[in-house]
């Protein structure tokens, strides 16, 4: 018995469920359930379909590359039957599935969090370049008569730079 | 066996209206095909029955044959089932000549068959390798992939001349 995966969706196809369709080039393709094969029958992209696994990794919605991912890939090698081993996967496989799910949430909540800080940023840079589009610029400009003309005042050395300082 | 009837007779339909007239029931012709074809976009498969032309997937000589009886089965012959049929095309130089009256094993249907352990299988097409009484192949090459529910029904040989079993 074995579980495999659906053509369309990539979700994981149960003893009992789906459909099998061989083609004549002797490509078998599976299906989970009939919207995977109407939707194949449609001859619809999976790649361009939103709700498919394959968009998902493809558009970088789910992570891609993991070191978890490696525990499932298919070996061809029939492995001798030792009671041990087999208890011991049993119990890594739930330990696998609790750490892939979680580094996936995880993938997600990174991608949803938003740039907060690059994005504080690029606002006060914009506050400061487009001012103009608000606030006309003969409001800025400081206006002539209100200010107080610079006077020269002979201080000494300490003094008067504290001064001028002062005027500023 | 109600989809075949009503597929025939969405068929007689068509073609007593393509029969009817010329230019005026040019538009109703094609507005009523495309009626059906959006009703009927999913095509019902069913099963190999009398009148079904099979296609021959081994080096007999025949090329299409046609169902005259489906042997077992009330609805029509499955997957793995054998029919009775007579050859409609042949090849020029072949061991099977045209009209000849064949027994045929279905290695490929394209209505979907249970499986055992739960899933169903559907091929693209319907194929045929002729077989004689015994149930031993007339050709000794087998193209295209086969189902392995043909162990079941003791047709080995058919298997081992087989290229891929699906």
């Amino acid at each position: 018995m074995r579980m495999k995966k659906c053509w369309f969706c990539s979700s994981t196809i149960y003893p009992g469920h789906g459909i099998q369709f061989v083609r004549n080039d002797v490509k078998i393709f599976r299906f989970c359930r009939s919207k995977c094969h109407k939707n194949f029958k449609m001859k619809r992209n999976p790649r361009k379909v939103k709700w498919t696994k394959a968009y998902r990794r493809l558009h970088g919605k789910d992570m891609t590359q993991d070191s978890t991912f490696e525990f499932e890939r298919k070996r061809n090698r029939p492995e001798r039957y030792d009671r041990n081993v087999t208890e011991n996967t049993l119990k890594a496989i739930k330990t696998i599935d609790k750490v892939r799910s979680r580094r996936e949430a995880k993938h997600i909540e990174r991608r949803k969090k938003g740039k907060k800080a690059q994005q504080t940023i690029e606002a006060v840079k914009e506050l400061e370049q487009s001012i103009s589009l608000v606030k006309a610029p003969a409001f800025l400009r400081v206006d002539p008569s209100l200010t107080l003309p610079k006077i020269m005042v002979k201080v000494s050395q300490g003094q008067e730079s504290q001064s001028q300082r002062m005027e500023e | 066996m109600a989809a075949g009837l009503a597929s025939k007779w969405s068929r007689v339909g068509r073609s007593l209206l393509g029969g009817l007239g010329n230019n005026l029931s040019n538009l109703l012709t094609t507005s009523h095909e495309m009626a059906c074809n959006n009703s009927l976009s999913q095509q019902q498969r069913t099963f190999i029955q009398m009148r079904t032309v099979l296609k021959v997937v081994d080096n007999s000589g025949a090329k299409k044959v046609m169902c005259i009886q489906a042997l077992k089965g009330k609805k029509g012959a499955r997957l793995g089932d054998t029919i009775v049929a007579s050859v409609k095309e042949a090849h020029p130089n072949g061991k099977v000549k045209k009209g000849k009256v064949v027994y045929g094993v279905v290695v490929r249907a394209a209505m979907q068959r249970g499986r055992c352990d739960g899933s169903e299988v559907k091929f693209d097409d319907n194929a045929v390798v002729l077989v004689d009484k015994q149930g031993q192949p007339i050709g000794t090459r087998v193209f295209g992939p086969v189902p392995h529910e043909l162990r079941k029904k003791k047709h080995v040989k058919i298997l081992t001349l087989a290229g891929h079993i699906a």
